[in-house]
């Protein structure tokens, strides 16, 4: 069987790619995108730490996330899209408006 | 783990030949092809054991995570967050979370990336010239930042305490399952699984509110 920490490896590297996303990309639909894979690594680590502990609190946990990052795509993509309409670019470098 | 590491290094080959040779002549394939081929003659018992298909899936997983981030257009970052969203659930499969693996596909896959799809055709967006990225210290701070963060996550993934700190659950048979799922969600943190449902409903009107053009 597979140890815990080869899922806990993967995990770590898919999130650092989602942080390094959010960080180096200027496309807000990109920048959720890479949210939804921090989001899922988080997840997967959850999964691989209920395995090791055979506790299911892991997997309720996920559960919660999961609905967590239904609501924020929905809420992030309307911001994008009213943004979009006011200035015709999904660039997050043209939403300068609150930036002091 | 040879016919793995291998293939891995066939794949990386392919696409170094690919970024070499741009007009593709496709003889220049046929080594990298034999390659591969013979690598599977040589160590198919490998293909059999667990270790192999999760290094696989990993594999996978990692490259399409890189692949979101940087592929230019992102139409095609939405496509690889679905492969990467399906290893992912077959990840869950490994650990026993059938009823989450399901849900992943369900809801991650099938309802969340067909927003995120909806809404890149929506706003008609190309493929950005030159790689929309950070410039300047921005990038190469993110990177540094990057390395540092990963670094500390591998050497606290190599400390852990391996020792549970409380008594392991009795679990049964069922362990993952919706049964299960379903019985500590509906008892012990039923109060959170209310609060979720106020949260979603807050968030459709917000995301009502948002996109509407104008109220009243």
């Amino acid at each position: 069987m597979m140890r815990v920490e080869f899922f806990l490896l993967i995990a770590a590297l898919v999130f650092t790619i989602g942080a390094v996303g959010v960080l180096i990309r200027r496309n807000a639909i990109v920048i959720l995108m890479c949210i939804e894979l921090m989001l899922n690594s988080v997840n997967l680590t959850f999964i691989a730490f209920a395995h090791e502990r055979q506790a299911m609190v892991g997997h309720v946990f996920v559960f919660f996330v999961m609905a967590v990052a239904a609501a924020e795509a929905a809420v992030g993509l309307a911001i994008v899209i009213a943004i979009f309409r006011r200035r015709r670019s999904a660039d997050v470098e043209d939403a300068s408006l609150m930036r002091w | 783990m040879p016919l793995l590491i291998g293939l891995i290094l066939v794949v990386v080959a392919w696409t170094v030949i690919r970024a070499i040779a741009p007009d593709r002549p496709w003889f220049a394939f046929v080594p990298v092809a034999l390659a591969g081929a013979a690598l599977l003659a040589l160590f198919y018992p490998a293909l059999a054991t667990v270790e192999f298909w999760a290094g696989l899936i990993g594999f996978v997983a990692i490259l399409s995570a890189l692949l979101v981030v940087i592929h230019p257009n992102p139409m095609m970052s939405v496509l690889f967050l679905i492969l990467n969203l399906f290893c992912v659930a077959l990840f869950y499969l490994m650990l026993q979370a059938e009823f989450l693996a399901a849900l992943q596909i369900i809801v991650y896959a099938g309802a969340i990336m067909v927003l995120f799809l909806f809404v890149v055709m929506l706003l008609n967006l190309k493929a950005e010239e030159g790689l929309r990225i950070g410039t300047g210290p921005q990038r190469w701070g993110a990177l540094g930042l990057g390395l540092l963060f990963s670094g500390m996550l591998f050497w606290a993934i190599q400390n852990r305490g391996r020792l549970a700190y409380f008594a392991p659950e009795s679990t049964g048979g069922g362990f993952g399952t919706a049964r299960e799922v379903a019985g500590l969600l509906f008892t012990r943190h039923v109060f959170a699984f209310e609060a979720a449902s106020i949260l979603l409903v807050a968030a459709m009107v917000g995301a009502v509110v948002l996109a509407k053009r104008r109220l009243g």
